[in-house]
């Protein structure tokens, strides 16, 4: 805890970056024209500087054209500057990630409104300034329009004739985290809280929605126009305003008057069903916050082209049209619910409550996540609730485990001590803008997940008290004017949420904060018991995984339950340093013959068929963590029988859900049995028993030989939904158990995954599923089938198998296979009817699309993306585009082509659906056509600079998607310079070599014991060998702005540039290599080194004190901390030390950068001149390796973390006076 | 004389001879070709009658087709004006008053008739007269009721105006009730989707018999969310259909409130009826007083007062 208080000091109480006091605001847009999709407005900010001489104000503004602006009715001169267009600039040839990440760092922080800093920044009159001991309130009058924005608005005109209006033409604010800037200057951060006043002229057939109350709405003289006058006397963020303007039919909630509803023409019919539980939500959420709604009015607006599927706002949620469905669909009435339940949650803590600062926004996601959840615990009911928690915590845990740690609070120490809390991670978690989109999906579970392990820890009572405390304050705090200094109170950081918790609940909850809060990573565990008979005691051992990535170690209680005959019991046992073993007690004397009704944890008793059981043991299940309370994994042993009697008998669907999971490993009569029964049990939860079919269909495939019987599940289909007199025929369709319905759908799905001796799928199963699919009839049914219909589609889909055929036999419709041609005109037709009566969401497209796709894979018709490619075109239902999308995407790995690769990187560029770009982007990242582990035709120079650009330059209108370039890039082409790039200018090798020269009598005495990125420069000679193996590309410019800057620290960090190149070369030996984000074992690399570099003459290096170094390291680095300009020389790093220019020489060893005989000559040191000639490659490899290992330890991602930030970006804009 | 067998015969003269003098003949024509080689003999003996003593082949033809014609212009006209006094036999007086019509001196008959180098001509060869081949008989041939005069025409056949209701069992079988439905609607969306495939553009997924498994092509829609949400209007009626069965115990159990379930229904269909794009508070107007919300208060005009 001490260590909590003390990372926290400086969160005591707010402090704004700024000079300067945002009061109020007026927005007001004049004209928004759809033709030409462009907006004129102005803004006037009301400021209190709270310095003497406010002499600046730094304001945010993203692709705005400002007219002029206006001080107090003076104009005001103004510059305005965004890093975050081009983040490195083009004339550099640099091309590794990590040089990206840090420079893209620096750019947002040039601008984040979170520092004071801004795009815009305006010099404010000196008539003004003079006056300024007075603090007089100053007006700043910004006119702007916008042309065509790319981010931050997004226009949707359908082209179709008409009037605007009845083109259901509309607009919409649109963003990740704060982006407002992008559509007016603003200060766009969520700790600056002002007033508002919105105004709005649109089109006389529109409706302009926007935040607060809605005043007035008057026509303007010519009656054409009217004009919307909102008020939002509630301090806000500028972050949490929005907008969006169309011909919107509306729609009054009919319980809640207040609450006004807004669709695109057409869809009322839709909206009134979907809103007809919204009332519910808010009754719930007011409920247990003991608190009410705090705007005055809510207002919900569902629009085509959504950014995201739901968007909060203060008082308003802005929704993607496609979650609005009529009374008969059922698959999607749980999803809107609970997006609706989602917005309304961000209501209360996000839009009303705002955080302090970045690091805090865990507290507000956390919260917002945690009611949502109570919300579906309530609506859905536990089962379901307790699934989702599993599920979400299942998630995170392997997307930790996969990338390394998720960190909710990281501390920037003000840059001294932790530069990069997440050293792991290709992206810095500094800002939200720089966060990869998963990477923050992830933040978001965790953080509720939290939540919940806090509420174990002081009640849920207390929680909520906690939640109203906040509210309570903040409302208060809203009222007031803001000269009482009370609305930072509507701010929350993680300090005051602690605070609260302790007041409220008198408990220290530090330990856990600083354990999930404080730091990333989850916690593996091995679990596995022995029964001692003699003791009766069970010996348990748990086991911990604290050294892979993405892991933490775990000390502290946890509760294992034990279910006996005799009952079941709960343990805590504490997990200590070094106790693997807990010997825990049973309770129950072996087992007796008598029979006896066996008590479960829910009181319940049940009977059992002990017969399967160890009969010297008491035992029937154990469970670690069983209401998982850490955030972990489990990997637990225990015999088949057990985990049997765990699925059926323990109540708890999460046991029953990991029981499934067991079970797949256990491939006998008795888990066929277990699952069987599960399945027929209609008490059973839903989601339990769609798993049981899976794991049903795994079982079966493995039983394989000694299966007997029908094939698995049919006959229970049979029973369960075909017709009594004929059981071929399916029953028709009623839908009206739900439970019934997801199981019905479900089943073929499974079933589909059987596979005979041949590794075919039974003839028997795919008839069947043909079957269901002729009797199909839902003509007495009130609900869709569509989603049916899709999934036996599916079904048709999973049953596919590679078709046999001899290689490179041209796909015909002859040589198509009968079963096939079956399936093929069931597709056929589905696809061709979807034409002339669509399905909901067209769901029955989407899923015969995955099914050509899956044909085609398996080699039953010709591969080609063509029909893909024209379902992907803009202008169809966005899931199909997805679908068609993710298609080509697959076909582009499989297939190797870069046409398609390129028409999808065109797509990214030029779509006009936000969502299918971003989509793009990450189903690349996800079936990437190639990886940094393989070669690939694919990868070439013309496609690292496309996506470079597309990252550097051509993503600048949207975060999230300039994120998902670089994930993409990171996926391809890993961290350093992609192996593909020629081998760069071996200028360097000069001027290091000279430098050297310089160098070495400085830094001598200053190495301490060196880390093995030390060992370029510990002994002076290393310098030119760290340039020679790194073979000197534009890596090492970088490299070489860093190593300037380290130089004189006595460390040169490794260069990466050439690792892939040579690992290609090298084969096998490269691609053993660890990636440079995993953390080797200090000791092991330095044993390397010292192997290696007895070649060199002068050894003796120490490599065991690492971390000393380290610190020595960030030392000099933060003495010398300053931007640099990437691609540029960097500025003058002492001087002293750096004598000559680094920029390399222009490619005086230009194309002999694979020869390496010059350089090497150059160097003379260890490596064997004699070689050369003969064996080019080789030689490469030997050296390469070398350098390769040093740069393992990537410690330099500390260097580069300071380094390469432009200098005209970090400064703010030169208005050097 | 103006028989209508005799334009028939015509006719068929004409179709039996263009079709290229086939030997087998049915007994109607027959009948046909006997009548049209007595006026071929007909015209030749007037012909002589005049002097001539040969001629073409061809000019005989023509010459038997004027007189055909003409005979038949006759019989015609002469049996349209006997239908027009409403009788079914021409009588003398038609042919006479046709015979005028065609511009024809009827006083000069007698005497050419019975002008003295007139030839006679034997009697056409007995031929069958052509036999109409018999109607499917249904049912009994009704004759005249006591009112109308027999010279009316009689009814037609009886299976041109009585209905015989045709029975069969109906399929009770369950199974196969759900078999032919299954079979039909699938035949259906078959034939439709092989049709829309036809007659609209397609997309293939073989490359060397475009033509199997056609689907139709994707085509990108200006508004996709509409039809991708909407339920069709096929889905609407089964809805409706289902809804009215089963509204009773719906609104029982659903909507607890009974003020709106007072007025839900009721403006759900209103709206449902609604223009798009109309706005729909509007459409309540009287409970407007009710409901306070301000995007349902008029707009105001523009004030008086000026921006300044």
């Amino acid at each position: 805890m001490h260590e909590v208080k003390m990372n926290r000091k400086k969160d005591k109480g707010f402090e704004s970056p700024r000079p300067f006091k945002l009061t109020h605001q007026v927005v007001c847009i004049n004209n928004i024209n759809f033709q030409r999709k462009s907006v004129i407005g102005f803004v006037e900010l009301t400021i209190f500087p709270t310095v003497v001489n406010l002499n600046r104000i730094k304001l945010n503004s993203k692709q705005c054209r400002i007219y002029r602006v206006r001080v107090n009715d003076l104009e005001a001169p103004f510059i305005y500057n965004d890093p975050t267009l081009e983040v490195c600039h083009h004339e550099s040839k640099q091309r590794n990630l990590n040089y990206f990440s840090s420079a893209y760092t620096a750019a947002v922080s040039a601008v984040d409104p979170d520092a004071g800093h801004g795009e815009l920044v305006i010099k404010v009159p000196s008539e003004l300034w003079k006056q300024g001991d007075e603090m007089n309130v100053l007006k700043v009058y910004i006119e702007f329009s916008l042309d065509q924005p790319k981010g931050g608005l997004h226009f949707v005109v359908p082209d179709v004739e008409g009037s605007m209006a009845e083109r259901g033409a509309h607009v919409f604010s649109f963003g990740y985290q704060n982006s407002t800037r992008f559509w007016f200057p603003c200060v766009d951060s969520y700790s600056e809280l002002c007033t508002w006043k919105l105004e709005f002229t649109v089109d006389a057939s529109m409706v302009a929605v926007s935040c607060g109350d809605l005043v007035e709405t008057v026509y303007t003289h010519d009656m054409r126009k009217k004009t919307f006058h909102y008020v939002l006397p509630i301090p806000t963020a500028a972050s949490n305003i929005s907008l969006s303007v169309g011909p919107f039919e509306i729609l009054v909630d009919p319980y809640m008057h207040e609450v006004t509803h807004f669709c695109l023409p057409q869809l009322l019919p839709l909206l009134k069903h979907s809103m007809s539980y919204l009332h519910e939500i808010f009754e719930f959420y007011e409920e247990i916050l003991t608190c009410r709604y705090p705007y005055s009015c809510f207002k919900t607006v569902f629009v085509d082209e959504a950014y995201v599927q739901v968007s909060s706002y203060a008082s308003m949620s802005i929704f993607s049209t496609n979650l609005l469905h009529s009374a008969m669909i059922i698959d999607q009435t749980p999803l809107t619910r609970q997006c609706l339940a989602q917005a309304l949650a961000q209501q209360f803590f996000g839009c009303f409550i705002s955080r302090m600062s970045w690091a805090d926004e865990w507290v507000l996601k956390g919260i917002s996540g945690y009611i949502y959840g109570l919300y579906l615990k309530k609506t859905f009911g536990v089962n379901q609730y307790r699934h989702w928690i599993k599920e979400e915590l299942d998630k995170m845990v392997e997307y930790e485990l996969k990338m390394g740690g998720v960190l909710l609070h990281p501390t920037f120490g003000g840059g001294k001590d932790k530069d990069n809390p997440t050293p792991h991670l290709h992206f810095s978690i500094k800002h939200p803008h720089t966060l990869s989109w998963k990477y923050y999906k992830m933040f978001q579970c965790k953080a509720h997940l939290v939540m919940r392990l806090i509420e174990n820890r002081i009640s849920m009572e207390f929680m909520l008290q906690v939640f109203n405390k906040l509210l309570s304050l903040a409302s208060t705090a809203s009222s007031q004017k803001y000269q009482s200094h009370m609305w930072s109170q509507m701010l929350v950081s993680t300090h005051s949420f602690l605070k609260s918790i302790s007041n409220v609940s008198g408990k220290d909850i530090g330990p856990l904060i600083k354990q999930w809060v404080d730091q990333s990573a989850v916690v593996k565990f091995f679990g596995s018991f022995a029964f001692n008979r003699k003791r009766n005691v069970l010996e348990l051992e748990i086991r911990q995984d604290y050294t892979s990535s993405g892991t933490q170690k775990y000390v502290g209680p946890i509760k294992v339950t034990v279910q006996e005959l005799d009952g079941s019991f709960n343990h805590t046992l504490q997990i200590e340093e070094n106790s693997l073993k807990h010997d825990i007690p049973c309770h129950s004397k072996s087992r007796r013959n008598k029979k006896k009704k066996i008590p479960l944890m829910n009181g319940e008793e049940v009977d059992m068929d002990l017969s399967a059981m160890d009969a010297d043991s008491p035992l029937l299940w154990i469970r670690i963590d069983p209401d998982m309370s850490i955030l972990r994994k489990v990997e637990f042993e225990q015999a088949d029988f057990m985990w049997q009697y765990q699925l059926r008998y323990e109540r708890d669907v999460v046991a029953q859900e990991e029981s499934i999971l067991a079970l797949e490993k256990f491939p006998t009569p008795a888990s066929r049995l277990a699952l069987t029964d599960i399945l027929e049990q209609d008490q059973c939860f839903y989601k339990v028993r769609q798993g049981a079919c899976f794991c049903l269909a795994k079982i079966a495939n493995s039983m394989m030989s000694t299966w007997t019987g029908p094939p698995a599940m049919k006959s229970l289909f049979t029973r369960m939904f075909c017709c009594k007199s004929c059981p071929n025929i399916v029953k028709t369709n009623t839908f009206i158990s739900f439970q019934s319905y997801f199981l019905q759908k479900t089943m073929p799905v499974a079933m589909a995954q059987l596979r005979d001796i041949q590794n075919l799928c039974p003839k028997d199963v795919l008839n069947f599923i043909l079957d269901l699919i002729k009797y199909n009839d839902n003509r007495k049914n009130k609900f869709s089938d569509n989603y049916y219909r899709a999934e036996l589609i599916d079904a048709l889909t999973n049953s596919l198998t590679p078709a046999i055929s001899i290689s490179n036999e041209v796909r015909t419709v002859d040589n198509l296979n009968g079963d096939v041609r079956l399936i093929l005109e069931e597709i056929t037709r589905s696809l061709n009817m979807e034409k002339l009566l669509p399905s909901y969401r067209n769901t029955i497209t989407v899923s015969c699309l995955r099914a050509i796709r899956m044909l085609q894979k398996n080699g039953h018709i010709p591969s080609d993306p063509s029909l893909f490619k024209s379902y992907a075109e803009y202008g169809h239902f966005v899931d199909v585009r997805v679908a068609a999308l993710e298609a080509v995407v697959d076909y582009t790995r499989v297939d190797r082509s870069s046409v398609e690769l390129q028409w999808l990187l065109n797509m990214v560029q030029n779509d006009p659906a936000h969502y299918i770009r971003h989509k793009i982007l990450s189903m690349l990242g996800k079936n990437p056509p190639f990886t940094k582990a393989a070669e690939s035709p694919l990868c070439n120079e013309a496609l690292v600079d496309q996506l470079w650009k597309l990252m550097n330059s051509g993503t600048s209108h949207d975060w999230r998607l300039r994120c998902d370039a670089v994930n993409l890039y990171y996926t391809l082409f890993g961290l350093t310079r992609p192996s593909c790039l020629p081998l760069p200018e071996l200028g360097l090798v000069l001027n290091l070599k000279e430098k050297k020269a310089v160098l070495n009598p400085t830094i001598k005495p200053e190495q301490g014991p060196d880390t093995t990125e030390m060992t370029g420069i510990t002994m002076g000679v290393h310098i030119p060998v760290m340039g020679f193996t790194s073979s000197l590309d534009e890596g090492l410019i970088t490299m070489e702005t860093v190593s300037s800057v380290s130089m004189s620290s006595g460390v040169a960090p490794p260069p990466q540039g050439l690792k892939r190149k040579l690992d290609s070369v090298v084969g096998p030996l490269g691609s053993s290599s660890p990636e440079p984000g995993q953390v080797l074992q200090e000791e092991d690399t330095s044993k390397k080194f010292k192997i290696r570099f007895n070649t060199v003459e002068e050894d003796e290096i120490d490599m065991e004190s690492p971390h000393d170094s380290q610190a020595f390291i960030h030392h000099h680095l933060n003495i010398l901390e300053r931007p640099s300009t990437p691609g540029k020389e960097p500025p003058a790093v002492d001087q002293a030390v750096l004598s000559l220019p680094v920029t390399p020489l222009p490619s005086s060893f230009g194309k002999e950068s694979t020869s390496s005989s010059k350089h090497s000559g150059d160097h003379h040191h260890h490596h064997h001149h004699h070689e050369h000639k003969k064996k080019k490659k080789k030689k490469h490899k030997h050296k390469h390796k070398h350098k390769h290992e040093s740069k393992d330890k990537e410690r330099d991602s500390h260097a580069f973390s300071n380094s390469p930030a432009s200098g005209r970006s970090v400064r703010s804009p030169s208005m050097s006076d | 004389m103006a028989d209508p067998a005799v334009m028939a015969g015509g006719f068929s003269a004409v179709v039996g001879r263009s079709g290229g003098g086939k030997a087998t003949s049915s007994p109607a024509e027959n009948y046909q070709l006997a009548r049209r080689r007595t006026l071929q003999v007909v015209v030749s003996s007037l012909l002589t009658e005049c002097g001539f003593e040969s001629a073409e082949k061809a000019a005989v033809e023509s010459l038997t087709e004027m007189i055909q014609s003409y005979i038949s212009e006759v019989g015609r006209c002469a049996k349209a004006y006997c239908e027009h006094t409403a009788r079914i036999t021409p009588t003398l007086s038609d042919t006479v008053v046709t015979l005028i019509e065609m511009g024809f001196n009827v006083n000069t008959l007698p005497v050419y008739a019975k002008r003295s180098q007139r030839m006679v001509i034997t009697a056409p060869p007995v031929t069958n007269a052509p036999v109409i081949p018999k109607a499917l008989i249904a049912g009994q041939k009704r004759t005249h009721p006591s009112h109308i005069p027999s010279h009316f025409p009689e009814f037609p056949d009886p299976h041109t105006y009585i209905k015989t209701p045709t029975f069969r069992e109906p399929v009770s079988d369950y199974q196969v009730v759900r078999e032919k439905a299954a079979s039909q609607r699938r035949d259906v969306e078959r034939a439709l989707t092989r049709f829309m495939a036809k007659t609209g553009e397609t997309q293939s997924l073989f490359k060397d018999d475009i033509t199997a498994f056609p689907l139709i092509a994707a085509r990108p829609s200006s508004i996709p969310y509409l039809s991708a949400l909407l339920p069709s209007e096929l889905e609407l009626q089964t809805l409706e259909e289902t809804d009215s069965s089963e509204q009773d115990d719906q609104t029982d159990s659903e909507n607890t409130l009974y003020f709106l379930n007072y007025d839900d229904p009721g403006a759900d269909k209103e709206n449902s009826m609604l223009p798009p794009g109309g706005v729909v508070p509007s459409v309540k107007a009287s409970e407007e007083n009710m409901i306070d919300n301000p995007y349902l208060r008029p707009v105001k005009k523009p004030k008086v007062r000026r921006k300044k």
